[in-house]
């Protein structure tokens, strides 16, 4: 246990860069713009976190009336989990098996359940980040709204210190039972790779799936119930419903019944975990780097078409970034993956009976109004190709590597040519794939996709140019384990708040523009040449400000 | 030709000096080892040269122009090998030299001639295709190694090249660097083997807690210190802490 408890303790350091932080704020009084930005960055979120109480205040409302309040808790605690298992999936993937740290601790004296068991603890604290501010809120009115007694906010305090535990756990289980199979392969890259889309897709199939097909009758019965909304939502993942029955019943017989069962199924599936861990962890770890290798000498003839072709030095680094991200399964599954996930997502929830009233939402939405169905199809295709960690950690995934940058005969300016049109391709992916989801789920016309797809790529530029900046501002290149440069990336949650705040912005400039006389086709128009000039405006500045930066980040 | 002129360089809002006030010129056709203690201040230095870090103070001119000034010259005609050999893993080597003739514009056929020679000489002809994720710690260091000798600079600035090199590749290199300089070609090099450090450098230079205590041929330092002692016994003498 001592053993477990140091191992967590570095892992927790390490991984927030805790020492690291204290010894530039508190010793160098280095880095103090660092927590004001961060400080910055949280206040930032307010006013999304003031709308987003001000909702869940009229849904609660709304299911009140149908005596439906339950359901409130039950689909916080079920999106919370279902985040946490689909994106567990690569967090564990990660920090278990492609860490930097790993050779180092596999040759201490510890044994496979003392290392997951740190290891797990490190992604707990992660996720309890992740989830705060979708569940918390949740909580909070849910308890403040039903008027529930004192009782309910510890039991509310340790649902939510034990939510991410089932899930995560179920992910550790999952991945550690894939990596066995696939670290007896030589093309285990390949194999990561595909087995982490396999479960992410029975991932996205337990819960897209969840509602399957009902009959009207069977709808009836689960809404005339008391909690039949909440258990209609988490009938596929029980663990939601012992959590939010223990919620809505406190500390009476039943809540702590659903209190054994919840406690006692998490304690239960994490033994079960570090259990696993001592059987399989070692097995799919060791060995893991050795990889299929040619060791073929190459002919003078090979080797001089190897070298048949200089390129330009902005598409030797545009090669560069392509491969270096298509070929780390983490960034791949965090970049590209992000980016075709939303899209399917959507197709998918849609295409099930559970979307249905969603897609009737959506249609009523559009319906009889181009103008809206183009902004909003405008916005979608932009999140579906901005709001991924691609453009944001662009310099912070060259990490140790970045002296490589720093003296290379090309002007960071250049450079920067190269990563963004790497960045941008991926968003036009996003772009693309939203389209294709919009027109084949939704069947929106072609008349409002392609201009919707016109304001799309040219805020692409913008948000890409953007992402990078902030980016630029504070590259995070001291990282061991991938899966920091890209997902738990400071970086990637600040640029996605300004995104946010520019798309707000232009939803601002729009009703402005509609209010002074423009509308139809004039207003589109309008939007499109402000954009443009806002997009190349921020190429040009991100590559001057990349000319003045790059000098000045020391590695 | 490398020129330092009163460089400073501190961490920690100067509590902590790590090159102070140096100056130093290498002139071309010569090889010149730096040497110091762990944490004198000389990958600080060397990074200072090849415009990895920006010194506090002071001026560092590569073949005769500022470094800070026109960083891009002097980076075309200088080629750099960390003591830590962090290249891009998921490249193969063949794609990690392509990238380095890229950036520094070597035509294609050259790049052929002068790749196939090095990983010849390397012995990494056989794993050249292999990504870089494979290669031990030496067979890295050898790839970028191979890369900054493919540039064919006017200036080599080496950070401990030879930890980790098979001895026929140390072989190798060392008489490559002393072609180099023949040719008119600087070297810059630091390390810690002093027996290399005393046979293979027409200078040495030793640095103690960022400072320059020692500058000069074998010869003038053992004038300097006393007759007839090895550089190891100088070295020890000057930097006892």
């Amino acid at each position: 246990m001592k053993r477990l408890k140091a191992l967590l303790a570095a892992g927790l350091r390490q991984n927030f860069g805790l020492s690291l932080l204290k010894h530039k704020v508190l010793q160098g009084k280095k880095d103090l713009w660092l927590v004001l930005l961060a400080g910055i960055g949280f206040l930032s979120l307010l006013p999304v976190l003031v709308l987003y109480v001000r909702g869940l205040g009229l849904l609660f409302g709304i299911l009140r009336a149908a005596g439906q309040e339950t359901a409130m808790l039950t689909l916080a605690i079920l999106v919370g989990q279902f985040f946490i298992l689909v994106f567990g999936l690569f967090y564990v993937l990660s920090a278990f098996y492609f860490s930097r740290d790993l050779e180092f601790l596999v040759s201490l004296p510890a044994r496979p359940f003392e290392v997951i068991g740190a290891k797990f603890g490190v992604i707990l604290v992660n996720e309890y980040l992740t989830v705060l501010f979708v569940v918390v809120p949740v909580f909070v009115v849910y308890g403040v709204m039903a008027g529930k007694p004192l009782g309910y906010w510890p039991l509310a305090a340790l649902v939510f210190l034990l939510l991410p535990v089932i899930p995560l756990a179920l992910a550790g289980l999952l991945v550690m039972a894939m990596m066995r199979c696939v670290n007896v392969s030589r093309k285990k890259d390949f194999l990561i790779l595909v087995g982490s889309l396999a479960l992410l897709a029975a991932a996205l199939f337990l819960q897209l799936g969840l509602a399957g097909t009902r009959s009207p009758e069977e709808l009836v019965k689960f809404f005339s119930a008391a909690d039949g909304l909440a258990r209609l939502l988490g009938e596929k993942f029980p663990p939601c419903i012992w959590a939010s029955r223990l919620l809505a019943s406190g500390f009476s017989a039943p809540g702590l019944g659903y209190l054994a069962l919840f406690a006692g199924g998490s304690v239960a599936v994490l033994l079960l975990l570090l259990l696993a861990a001592e059987k399989l962890f070692y097995r799919g770890l060791i060995g893991l780097s050795e990889m299929a290798v040619r060791r073929k000498k190459l002919s003078a003839a090979a080797l001089a078409s190897s070298f048949a072709s200089g390129r330009t030095a902005w598409r030797a680094i545009l090669r560069r970034e392509w491969k270096l991200m298509n070929r780390t399964p983490i960034f791949l599954l965090n970049g590209i993956l992000s980016v075709v996930l939303v899209p399917v997502m959507l197709f998918i929830m849609v295409r099930t009976s559970a979307g249905s009233s969603s897609m009737a939402i959506l249609k009523i939405l559009g319906s009889g109004n181009r103008l809206a169905e183009i902004l909003f199809a405008a916005a979608f295709f932009v999140a579906c190709g901005c709001l991924n960690g691609t453009a944001s950690s662009t310099f912070s995934r060259e990490g140790k590597t970045f002296w490589i940058s720093k003296v290379i005969p090309v002007a960071p300016g250049r450079q920067v040519t190269g990563k963004f049109l790497h960045s941008y391709l991926i968003a036009g992916l996003g772009v693309l794939g939203g389209l294709l989801a919009v027109r084949l789920a939704l069947g929106l016309g072609w008349k409002s996709i392609l201009p919707a797809a016109l304001l799309a790529f040219v805020a692409g530029v913008l948000l890409t140019a953007t992402n990078m900046a902030v980016d630029l501002a504070r590259p995070l290149l001291t990282w061991t384990n991938p899966m920091r440069a890209i997902k738990q990336n400071l970086n990637v949650v600040i640029a996605m708040a300004v995104d946010a705040g520019i798309l707000y912005g232009f939803y601002h400039v729009s009703r402005l523009l509609r209010r002074v006389g423009f509308a139809g086709t004039g207003l589109i128009a309008v939007l499109f040449v402000i954009l443009s000039l806002l997009a190349a405006a921020s190429i040009f500045l991100l590559a001057r400000f990349a000319d003045k930066r790059y000098t000045t980040i020391e590695t | 030709m490398i020129e330092l002129r009163n460089v400073c360089k501190s961490y920690n809002k100067g509590l902590l000096r790590a090159v102070d006030d140096l100056t130093l010129a290498v002139p071309p056709g010569e090889i010149f080892g730096f040497l110091g203690p762990n944490g004198a201040g000389k990958t600080t230095t060397i990074k200072m040269i090849v415009g990895i870090l920006a010194p506090d103070s002071g001026s560092i001119a590569i073949e005769g122009r500022d470094n800070r000034s026109e960083p891009l010259a002097c980076k075309a005609v200088t080629a750099f090998v960390p003591d830590e050999p962090e290249i891009y893993e998921r490249l193969t080597g063949l794609e990690y030299l392509n990238f380095i003739g890229d950036v520094y514009g070597v035509p294609a056929g050259l790049r052929a001639e002068r790749a196939g020679r090095w990983l010849d000489k390397f012995e990494l002809s056989a794993v050249a295709g292999d990504p870089i994720q494979t290669y031990s710690h030496g067979m890295r260091q050898k790839i970028v190694l191979s890369g900054a000798l493919l540039v064919e600079p006017k200036v080599f600035v080496l950070d401990e090249p030879l930890t980790g090199l098979d001895p026929r590749s140390a072989h190798h290199l060392k008489e490559a660097m002393r072609g180099h300089c023949d040719r008119g070609g600087t070297l810059f090099f630091s390390t810690h083997v002093m027996e290399v450090a005393e046979k293979f450098c027409d200078r040495i230079a030793i640095i103690h807690k960022g400072r320059l205590i020692a500058c000069g041929s074998l010869d003038e330092l053992r004038r300097q210190a006393g007759e007839s002692q090895s550089l190891e016994n100088i070295f020890l003498e000057l930097t006892e802490p």
